[in-house]
């Protein structure tokens, strides 16, 4: 569905964030896009969202295209309207407006008032803690509930795909887990999701594939479970001890104190 | 023929035709040829300020005005209603430096804590009270009538004003004449120091706390005192413009340094290009001469379109405020270096084209 | 007292007018507009020229329209610059400004325009005091008016899209929305406030409005700067009180006039003005902003 080939991204003179990345990610997949910082993730996004611009970056060599539709110099409103949504990074909730008015936000695409209300009403369905702080500042949430809110509004426009950049930065394990567990929701209704993490426990934990970017480059791209017991990957991201045990089986029992968190 | 002889001949020839110019124009054009030279020197100092240091200023108009009135009050005898100290000319044009310079530092902690387009509505804040106080303190300004401006003598020699009359080569050497001397002179003394400045130790130290204060104060620019020192440097130039000015109107009445003039002086940098001072003296002469050339023309009736009294067309002023308005939008549009960019660029071009 | 209270709130209204028109421009783009003074000259020199042969509403509705066209006319040009920078932006509108007053200055001439609105030079008896009717028309429908601007901005989906690009303009890109549209659509009411604020200026007890009025307009960034410069809310009450302050100030001259002369009550909201930016540059309502020095 999304295919980025050879992608070479610049930002200035002679910076190269992105050095012929190639990544395929199917219909449906959830595809995680792992690395440090600094590697290139970002990158990857902003070139996929038509962002670049506004970091004075540009895509130098290498195609993006979306269901056999190039993606090049599509401005972002354009890109949106296709149907890829992106979270950014750092959440960039609006802080000074209401819940309910970055909902809104989210949903600015979509030219039907009707079709608009339909989906807030669904979204705070689906997330009952938004519905909950409506008509709080945004700015007042806690980080976990603000990247609830992000994600809500990112799915405001009904997208197919939804770039998710570091999703858990800064979040307490139990947020974490949430966060994974809104990214099947999200998959399971029907949305291919890419997410981009530091974090690969939690990242290959959700997904389907996986690619590993090394200072701007792929470096490996295997299925989330070949990528899972790669020693290499275990070695880099996953902190060695193949017998530690991740905590990607503990799922029941951090869900059991999750519900507090939806209303 | 090599680049230095050409560039030496050019300033030679350009010298020349300077020493020459009260011998080639009438009194009237010699009057805005001295206007174009006193502008000029405000110019520099306002592009130093904001094209250099980064701080934007709408009121140069207004420290342009104190240098004027500084030197009327502390040259005139002491009036009725009027303020005056009586002092000899060379002594009150000093003090009118000091004055202006010292009215930059008053204004300068406002520049210091705020920035960018703050800084430049506070300044307009400036020219509006500035405008208001001029008017209304008769004591120091005359009122709206204005007062009349002492002639400028030194040593028993007057140049400026109405003298004796003393024929050279022809020409009546009045006060006009004697007066483009010492504004030539001025002119290009402050010119060659504002250079001086700009391509020393403090021009860098202006453009690094202009581009990144963080640099700059890490590499020990004290920068609170640097905002103060364009600030002081450019009133500075702006009050000795004052005194030129003065000088060649004879009478100084408020409405000559209202906020137009200080518009006036933001288009003369923008057009030379922001923070050159050569950029700075040929705007100040483009916008102060376009006005009076197509007035000359247009009585003439050389131009259709030109008509002083407003009857048949616009006046040189108004269709010259028309051509400056739309130059400075395609300046910022196109190339933001003003003239001096523009000029760069054909140089390096006329001497790629020459080595190839 | 009551006379000095209403002639405060009626002027507060007209600066309030005005200053929401920068404030609108400024936060859809950073801009604030230095030619304001000239497009609100534009619209009421338009309803001049119309109003006498098409009645005075066509051409108030015609001349605001006129007005918010020339406002998207200069967002056009500021557009243009490559570099997008919100302070040369600025200063390009002054010599926008430059331009429109010149050809203004030539249209107009030493001619005073007159809108020809129909309250004409009657006035009301209030409380034992008269007071014009065109001003209280400016207290009516600038009220209004401001409620409808912060109707929109609260409860609209534009309103929505307009904040969001003030606040973080990349995001809201991300969220598909056009910071062209916002652009354009705020220069579009910035000028069409413009206009209406010029036509209650140019009303009783004025004389109309000749070629130097566009100044006036310049009246109205006190308020913007009292209130900051991206607060609609700000703008209202730095509108109250630069009007009422100088109302005020207005009332006192006969006892102050040999001193401070009659021109100071105009130069009361720039001493205020001054006041506020040295204490908190931001306004009492706006938001900090990082400064690029």
């Amino acid at each position: 569905m999304l295919q980025i080939t050879g992608l070479t991204v610049k930002y200035g003179v002679g910076v190269h964030a992105l050095q012929d990345a190639s990544v395929d990610v199917p219909e449906g997949a959830v595809a995680a896009v792992i690395g440090g910082n600094g590697a290139g993730k970002s990158s990857l996004m902003r070139a996929i969202s038509g962002t670049l611009g506004f970091h004075a970056g540009r895509v130098v060599e290498g195609s993006i295209t979306y269901d056999g539709r190039n993606l090049a110099g599509l401005s972002p409103q354009k890109i949106l309207r296709l149907g890829i949504a992106h979270v950014p990074e750092g959440r960039r909730i609006l802080g000074e407006m209401t819940v309910l008015e970055n909902l809104r936000a989210g949903g600015a695409i979509v030219r039907s008032t009707r079709k608009r209300v339909n989906a807030l009403q669904e979204i705070m369905d689906r997330f009952p803690i938004l519905a909950e702080r409506r008509n709080q500042r945004a700015g007042l949430l806690s980080g976990g509930e603000q990247q609830i809110l992000a994600i809500g509004r990112g799915l405001m426009s009904s997208p197919k795909v939804m770039l998710l950049d570091e999703p858990t930065l800064g979040l307490s394990p139990q947020m974490v887990e949430r966060v994974a567990d809104t990214i099947r929701e999200v998959n399971a209704s029907g949305v291919t999701v890419v997410v981009v993490e530091q974090n690969a426990a939690m990242a290959l934990g959700v997904a389907t594939d996986g690619h590993v970017i090394e200072r701007g480059r792929v470096v490996l791209s295997d299925s989330a479970a070949a990528l899972r017991d790669s020693p290499d990957v275990r070695r880099l991201f996953l902190g060695g001890d193949v017998d530690e045990g991740l905590g990607l089986d503990a799922a029941p029992a951090s869900l059991a104190t999750l519900t507090r968190w939806s209303a | 023929m090599s680049d230095l002889i050409w560039k030496r001949s050019g300033i030679a020839l350009v010298a020349v035709l300077l020493l020459a110019v009260p011998f080639i124009l009438e009194n009237d054009m010699l009057g805005v040829a001295i206007v174009c030279l006193a502008y000029a020197v405000a110019a520099i100092g306002l592009t130093v300020l904001v094209g250099v240091g980064g701080q934007l200023s709408l009121a140069h108009g207004f420290f342009v005005a104190v240098g004027a009135y500084a030197y009327t009050v502390f040259g005139s005898p002491k009036g009725e209603h009027l303020f005056g100290f009586g002092l000899p000319p060379l002594i009150a044009a000093i003090g009118a430096v000091v004055v202006a310079a010292f009215a930059g530092l008053a204004f300068s902690p406002i520049a210091r804590r705020l920035g960018g387009l703050y800084l430049g509505m506070a300044s307009l804040a400036l020219v509006f009270i500035a405008d208001y106080v001029f008017q209304r303190v008769g004591a120091l300004s005359g009122g709206s009538g204005g007062r009349m401006v002492p002639a400028f003598t030194v040593g028993g020699l007057q140049l400026s004003g109405f003298t004796k009359h003393l024929w050279i080569a022809g020409v009546d050497f009045g006060g006009m004449q004697r007066l483009w001397y010492l504004v030539l002179i001025v002119a290009v003394l402050s010119a060659v120091a504002a250079l001086r400045i700009v391509r020393g130790r403090p021009g860098q130290a202006l453009q690094l706390m202009r581009d990144n204060p963080a640099a700059a104060a890490a590499m020990g620019v004290n920068i609170p005192r640097a905002k103060s020192g364009v600030f002081v440097m450019s009133s500075a130039y702006a009050g000795l413009a004052g005194v030129l000015i003065a000088l060649q109107a004879q009478t100084v009445v408020p409405h000559t340094f209202s906020m137009t003039l200080s518009l006036n002086l933001l288009v003369m940098i923008i057009l030379g290009g922001l923070g050159s001072v050569q950029g700075a003296v040929v705007g100040a002469v483009v916008v102060n001469l376009l006005p009076a050339i197509l007035d000359k023309l247009g009585t003439s009736g050389a131009l259709a379109f030109i008509d002083p009294t407003g009857v048949r067309g616009m006046s040189g002023g108004l269709f010259s405020a028309l051509v400056f308005g739309a130059a400075v939008v395609l300046v910022l549009i196109f190339e933001p270096l003003g003239l001096a960019g523009l000029f760069r660029r054909a140089v390096r071009r006329a001497s790629i084209t020459r080595a190839g | 007292m009551l006379e000095t209270l209403l002639q405060g709130l009626s002027s507060s209204s007209i600066y309030a007018v005005l200053a929401l028109g920068f404030v609108v421009i400024y936060k859809g783009t950073k801009v604030v507009n230095l030619a304001h003074g000239s497009v609100m000259l534009l619209g009421v020199y338009v309803i001049s020229l119309l109003a006498p042969r098409l009645g005075f509403w066509p051409g108030a509705v015609i001349g605001i329209l006129v007005g918010a066209a020339g406002a998207v006319v200069i967002q056009f040009m500021t557009n243009a610059v490559r570099s997008k920078d919100h302070l040369v932006m600025t200063i390009m509108t002054i010599g926008i400004n430059v331009m429109i007053a010149a050809e203004l200055t030539h249209e107009i001439g030493d001619a005073t325009v007159f809108t020809g609105d129909p309250w004409g030079n009657r006035s009301l008896s209030i409380g034992g005091s008269s007071f014009p009717v065109s001003r209280l028309m400016a207290l009516i429908v600038g009220s209004v008016l401001i409620g409808v601007i912060f109707a929109i901005f609260r409860f609209t989906q534009f309103g929505v899209k307009l904040r969001a690009s003030a606040v973080d303009a990349e995001t809201s890109s991300l969220l598909g929305i056009s910071q062209r549209s916002v652009s354009i659509w705020s220069w579009v009411i910035g000028g069409g406030l413009a206009t209406v604020g010029g036509i209650f200026l140019a009303a009783f007890p004025a004389n109309g409005l000749d070629s130097g009025s566009a100044t006036l307009a310049m009246s109205a960034i006190p308020a913007i700067i009292i209130g900051g410069m991206d607060s609609a809310g700000g703008a209202v009450l730095g509108g109250l009180i630069v009007g009422c302050g100088e109302a005020v100030a207005r009332r006192l001259i006969p006892e102050l006039a040999p001193v401070l002369g009659d021109s100071f009550a105009s130069v009361v909201p720039f001493i205020l003005m001054l006041a506020v930016l040295l204490v908190r540059p931001s306004g009492l309502f706006g938001s900090k902003v990082v400064q690029r020095v």
